[in-house]
């Protein structure tokens, strides 16, 4: 018996809890059209983590300021579907139902998003206050107990200190709480390690994953840094100059990459073995370009070992090089056996 | 090409006849803190470097590793004399320059100069990079006019600059040409110790590995000594010949960089380096990760004994009581530690003797 496709709900099979669809950020400046963001697609299912990876300027965060309607001064074009409905299309109130209470974000820097005048408990109470109807005493016992579950000592007292209290470490786990204090379904996390210590680093990505086992938040982390990525992530969207050029499971990434730019990316870092290190590291050429003056067609040929004159000429759509292996997608024009020989005989050598 | 450097011995005694570039014995730097505005009170004293020993040798790059607030900016600032020291004494080529003044000290900077973390705010934005990379020849009167100009352009071709950008101002550079500009302007003096303070930290990893390829480049041509100061542990580990880790103001561990990231002596360099993410998904989940507890604590206030027992997994009660001293383990490493790391020793299995402080505690998840 043939069922009929699937209309409607984001819960039915096949429907992702956050897709989004050719996504366009530009912003008009002065000296030209700014293409920030450029086209991109994902989805992302409950309880997954998604990595998105590039370098300064490849519009990873813009992306997700884009979803959140956050990008201002910006011209968005495409769909981002949240539950079925697009985001894009939705009145700034309707917006700010969903922002930090369906969708929550955690910031890079957790001193300048904070704020300095507030006590932390209430900043946290604050989110509760807005989108529940709760008073304010319930408020301040549900920030206490997200204090708690984040692994601030002593919740009770701290919750009355000021940001400038916290060190660096316990700040952002006090912006993690205020993101998760009402169960938002999707994580946005923007580099939320990267002002942090190591050490600090492991508890806040170590309580980011507990989290999300305990209550199946699917995470989208946008991060520089390909081990924070290695760690946590299930899949993984390489951006380079405002588009994605490559999307892989985690393993596939690291360990059969298609696209030159990631081959790059995994060179340039200093190798993980035991074995020092006489060798030179081998960065990628040149800059990343100008998002005013994208160079014809592939955006990466100038600084791609590989080139050839077709990337010149025609840029390469994202799609999947291997038949056996729908999901993982690549731009890239290089043929399947090329890219197989390239990482097989050159780059895997070098790392 | 690959570049085998001399391997000099980890420890001082068991270098006979190698005269270290710089010798510091004993430093203390502690900042006072001080309350009332006539009468200045001090109230406490931050012990930012608290007794610290170190040698570098001509050649060399040692690396210092640590987390933030373990005072390895200020040592770097010590050592090149941008601070004065509490206590303890700097040698530079067996010379004592601790309480150098005037003339003397404005000839040791050409000697040692330094390159800074951030490539936006260690750059002048009004002065042309000309200017900013000839000022070492001005104030040191070697060089000016056209011989001024030709020597910077130089400058900037050897750090992979374009010397007709001679006349442009930093905004007009990209991040990674502004740390280039940092390193020429370093360089000018030709000095022979150059202390980098984070100089790759905020560059993008592509950059990143062209501006370390430089530096590796720079120190084979000018036979320059590195004092590499980063929180990346696989770039330290990828520049470095020695590593000193330093916790709250001391040194705890200082090895050969390829034993230590082997095999580490102090429970803190075990976990420091445990918590490295590794770009490599299958090797990540063999690892066990060692989670440190709670925050590093206050300077202002050290803990007795080992200052890193209210956090260590190998806690004893000796550790409370007693400091353990920097010496050298079986290895021939320094550690400081009474309960050193066996090689092999599962860390994260480990667990105190001791109770630890409820701040250092894990809370218990139950809440939600």
């Amino acid at each position: 018996m043939h069922l009929p496709p699937a209309a409607g709900g984001w819960w039915e099979v096949g429907m992702a809890l956050l897709e989004v669809r050719d996504l366009r950020v530009h912003f008009d400046t002065d000296d030209g059209v700014v293409k920030a963001v450029d086209g991109v697609n994902f989805s992302l299912d409950p309880g997954q983590t998604l990595g998105i990876v590039g370098e300064s300027g490849s519009g990873k965060s813009v992306t997700n300021m884009a979803i959140m309607g956050l990008a201002r001064g910006g011209r968005v074009s495409g769909e981002v579907l949240f539950e079925g409905r697009d985001l894009l299309k939705l009145h700034t109130s309707e917006l700010r139902a969903i922002r930090g209470k369906k969708i929550a974000m955690i910031f890079q820097d957790p001193l300048s998003s904070l704020h300095p005048f507030y006590k932390v408990g209430d900043q946290i109470s604050e989110m509760i206050l807005a989108h529940e109807k709760v008073s304010k005493k319930q408020a301040r016992n549900r920030s206490i107990e997200l204090l708690r579950l984040v692994g601030i000592p002593k919740p009770e007292r701290r919750v009355d200190d000021y940001p400038h209290q916290f060190s660096g470490g316990m700040r952002q786990r006090a912006m993690i709480a205020m993101a998760l204090s009402l169960d938002p379904a999707v994580l946005i996390a923007d580099e939320p390690t990267t002002a942090l210590d190591v050490t600090v680093q492991a508890q806040v990505l170590d309580l980011i994953e507990r989290l999300q086992q305990e209550f199946g938040t699917a995470i989208v982390m946008i991060t520089h840094d390909l081990g924070v990525v290695a760690d946590i992530a299930d899949n993984v969207l390489v951006m380079y100059a405002g588009k994605p050029v490559e999307v892989a499971d985690r393993r596939t990434a690291y360990y059969g990459p298609h696209m030159p730019y990631t081959w790059g990316l995994l060179q340039s870092l200093p190798s993980s073995g035991a074995e020092h290190t006489g060798e030179r590291l081998l960065p990628i050429k040149g800059l990343p370009p100008s998002l005013i003056h994208l160079p014809r067609g592939c955006s990466f040929h100038p600084r791609c070992p590989y080139v050839f004159e077709r990337c010149t000429r025609e840029e390469p759509e994202l799609l999947p090089a291997d038949p056996n292996q729908p999901d993982h997608l690549s731009a890239c024009h290089l043929s399947l056996e090329d890219k197989q020989r390239i990482w097989q005989q050159e780059v895997v050598t070098t790392r | 090409m690959t570049v085998q450097r001399e391997q000099p011995p980890a420890g001082r005694p068991a270098s006979p006849g190698r005269e270290p570039l710089v010798r510091i014995t004993g430093v203390k730097k502690h900042f006072p803190i001080t309350q009332g505005i006539i009468f200045q009170r001090e109230v406490g004293r931050v012990h930012a470097v608290d007794g610290v020993d170190l040698e570098v040798y001509p050649g060399e790059t040692l690396g210092v590793v640590g987390e933030t607030g373990c005072g390895k900016s200020t040592l770097a600032r010590l050592m090149c004399r941008l601070l004065p020291v509490t206590t303890g004494t700097v040698e530079f080529e067996g010379q004592d320059i601790t309480n150098l003044k005037g003339n003397a000290l404005r000839l040791l900077r050409r000697e040692i100069q330094m390159i800074f973390q951030d490539p936006y705010s260690s750059l002048n934005p009004r002065k042309r990079v000309g200017a900013i990379i000839g000022d070492p020849f001005d104030i040191h009167g070697i060089a000016d006019g056209a011989d001024r100009k030709k020597r910077v352009q130089e400058l900037m071709e050897t750090v992979g600059l374009n010397p007709e950008h001679y006349n442009r101002f930093p905004a007009e550079f990209s991040g990674g040409q502004r740390q280039r500009i940092g390193v020429a302007r370093a360089l000018a003096l030709r000095p022979k110790l150059i202390i980098c303070d984070e100089p790759v930290s905020a560059l993008d990893v592509s950059i990143q590995a062209q501006v370390i390829n430089l530096l590796e480049d720079l120190q084979e041509e000018f036979h320059l000594t590195y004092v590499f100061i980063a929180h990346d542990l696989s770039v330290v580990r990828h520049v470095s010949d020695r590593v000193a880790v330093m916790y709250l103001g001391k040194v705890v561990e200082l090895a050969d960089s390829r034993r230590l990231y082997a095999e580490p002596k102090h429970p803190y360099s075990g976990a420091l380096l445990s918590a490295v993410p590794l770009p490599d998904p299958d090797r990540v989940g063999q690892r066990q990760r060692v989670i440190l507890l709670g925050d590093v604590p206050s300077p202002i206030d050290p803990p007795s004994g080992c200052r890193f027992h209210p956090r260590c997994p190998k806690a004893q009660e000796r550790c409370v009581h007693e400091e353990p001293p920097l010496e050298r383990k079986a290895s021939g490493d320094l550690a400081a530690c009474h309960f050193p790391l066996e090689p092999g020793e599962d860390l994260a299995k480990a667990r105190p003797g001791i109770e630890q402080e409820p701040e250092a505690s894990t809370p218990t998840a139950g809440a939600g």
